[in-house]
């Protein structure tokens, strides 16, 4: 798959604990929450994985003044494709890589301003995944809906792995969170139900 | 310093309570220019002639009190809106040039396309820019190269769309170049000309246009109703005092049913007739009341040229298309307002465009410096803050 196939959006703003990018509503492929995304570093050859834990619209008083209206078709047309509505992609980091070697940590520094964000192809996501450090990242970040989140990065995890593959995945997902959560039997409960759908 | 509100406040009150005084004053001017406008809205033919020497709405084959509802408006028709705003030059910037931004929206009745949203703009710098005959390019020159710019923007669009299609342009604003007030016979003439021959353009391209312009303040018809009072002679109109020489013609047709027009009438500016007329696109004007059933008034004045005017089904069509893009938001079209957002500059547009400016200078070699003036209102604006 091309990169630019791949491209979600240009970053907005950010910070080594994670970032927002914006990107038009047209676009096909806003990637869905708990899926795994990747930025450039400020070094060259360097870069920033993170997981998408919030997709939001921001608001518009000339779309408020439609609801409730019946409207063209046009009309809505309109809005979605011509006015810039900014859909924010909201970003967790877990993780950089400096050439070929992936570290499940906050990265040194933060992506830049208008840099692409892409979503990583499922190859990257199985490297990336190899290792399941960045659970315990997922687990400290209170400003995102931590258990959600997690769960569905492991589903994410495990759809971009061969399908004979998967079980173990989870299997081996599934005992990083019991040693995590050993204190907590009730949260891990929780979680392992969210990954029997996967 | 900040600006100090509480000094405003006793004169904010006193403003408040003599505008609701007014405003009661002005509802009875208005019941006396209704009863004007039945009283006499048979004597057009005969205060047509006078109406012109009086600055006053110039009546047509119509009585004044006519009132036309909503015609049927057309299945599948093209609007096509567009605004402008501008950048003035500043003479203590980096540079001294200006921005003309002209915002269209294409909006196509009966179909599922989507609307086309863009926005032209353009930059002058050169020259021949920013002089025009040796005089520097700004407030009203600039205004009038925005009017030209819009309707450029309309004539070009119109003469895209097929020859055969249902087609409307409407400018937010006039048709009639009141930016050319005061300026020499000779320039009126030659700016003049450039517009309308714009307007040919789109009349050959089978279109129709019109203007629209929101709660007017203009008077004419109140002024047209006072001259009417007394019989149309101009002597006795000129030494009296008339009651109704304050009251905006919209407040007197705020009676307009929901989607109804008034009265077509012509302008009398001395510009329409010295330019307009003798091209055949003298404007006409007619009040419409935009708003849905049920809704508060919302009176518009639509402006047309001779063309439309005097032409039944152009002139429908207008009346129809403007009524139904209104009914989009519900009281004002739709298309007008995308168009004023697609040419509104911001304020972080414009500080991006300074930059670039600013870059491209320094890029071709040249030293590119604020006035110490602007230089120290950058400093002092960015956030009024007071420690005290």
């Amino acid at each position: 798959m091309s990169e630019n196939r791949l491209q979600v959006g240009r970053v907005l703003r950010a910070g080594v604990q994670g970032f927002v990018v914006g990107c038009e509503l047209k676009q096909p492929d806003i990637p869905p929450f708990g899926s795994f995304v990747r930025a450039s570093g400020i070094t060259p050859g360097s870069a920033i994985y993170g997981l998408v834990y919030n997709v939001s619209l921001e608001d518009d008083l000339f779309a408020r003044h439609f609801v409730g209206r019946d409207i063209d078709d046009a009309v809505i047309k309109d809005e979605r494709e011509n006015r810039q509505v900014p859909v924010e992609v909201s970003i967790l980091a877990v993780g950089c890589a400096e050439g070929k070697i992936l570290r499940q940590c906050l990265p040194p520094h933060p992506p830049v301003t208008l840099d692409w964000l892409y979503q990583c192809a499922d190859e990257e996501v199985r490297a990336f995944t190899a290792r399941l450090d960045y659970f315990r990242l997922v687990l400290d970040a209170r400003q995102t809906p931590v258990d959600e989140l997690l769960a569905a990065s492991i589903r994410a995890a495990a759809a971009a792995r061969p399908e004979e593959e998967r079980e173990m995945f989870l299997v081996g997902a599934g005992r990083e969170l019991a040693r995590l959560l050993a204190g907590d039997p009730l949260r891990l409960e929780g979680l392992l139900r969210r990954l029997q759908t996967a | 310093m900040t600006l100090e509100l509480s000094r405003l406040a006793g004169q904010v009150r006193v403003m408040g309570q003599q505008l609701a005084t007014r405003e009661r004053e002005y509802a009875d001017l208005v019941a006396q220019a209704r009863e004007w406008l039945t009283q006499y809205a048979d004597r057009g033919e005969a205060l047509r002639h006078p109406a012109r020497g009086f600055h006053a709405a110039i009546p047509t084959g119509e009585p004044l009190d006519a009132e036309f509802p909503l015609p049927a408006i057309p299945e599948r028709f093209t609007f096509i809106a567009a605004d402008g705003t501008e950048i003035q030059p500043d003479s203590h910037e980096i540079a001294y040039y200006y921005l003309i931004n002209v915002g269209y929206l294409v909006y196509r009745h009966g179909s599922d396309q989507t609307p086309e949203a863009h926005s032209l703009p353009t930059i002058g710098y050169a020259e021949d820019d920013i002089y025009d005959r040796s005089r520097l390019v700004s407030g009203n020159l600039l205004d009038i190269k925005r009017d030209l710019a819009e309707i450029t923007a309309l004539a070009d669009l119109c003469a895209a769309e097929p020859s055969d299609a249902v087609t409307i342009a409407v400018v937010d604003g006039t048709l009639i170049m009141w930016t050319l007030a005061g300026a020499s016979p000779d320039y009126q003439r030659e700016k003049a000309q450039v517009y309308i021959q714009q307007l040919e353009h789109i009349r050959d391209s089978g279109a129709v246009v019109a203007a629209f312009i929101s709660r007017p303040r203009r008077g004419e018809v109140a002024r047209l109703l006072y001259l009417a009072s007394v019989d149309g002679d101009l002597k006795q109109a000129d030494e009296e005092r008339n009651p109704l020489r304050h009251l905006a013609d919209y407040a007197v047709f705020e009676m307009l049913a929901p989607g109804a027009r008034s009265a077509l009438f012509a302008s009398p500016s001395s510009i329409n007739y010295d330019y307009y007329e003798k091209e055949g696109h003298t404007i006409h004007f007619f009040y419409l009341n935009v708003a849905e059933e049920g809704g508060a008034p919302a009176i518009a004045r639509i402006e047309v040229p001779a063309w439309v005017a005097e032409d039944a089904d152009r002139l429908a069509l207008v009346h129809g298309a403007i009524v139904a893009q209104a009914r989009i938001t519900g009281d004002y079209p739709y298309a007008l307002i995308r168009a004023d957002e697609l040419a509104f500059i911001s304020g972080p547009e414009r500080e991006a465009l300074e930059d670039m400016v600013i870059a491209s200078l320094v890029r071709a070699g040249m030293h590119a410096a604020l006035s110490p003036k602007k230089y120290y209102k950058t400093l002092t604006r960015q956030g009024k803050r007071k420690f005290r």
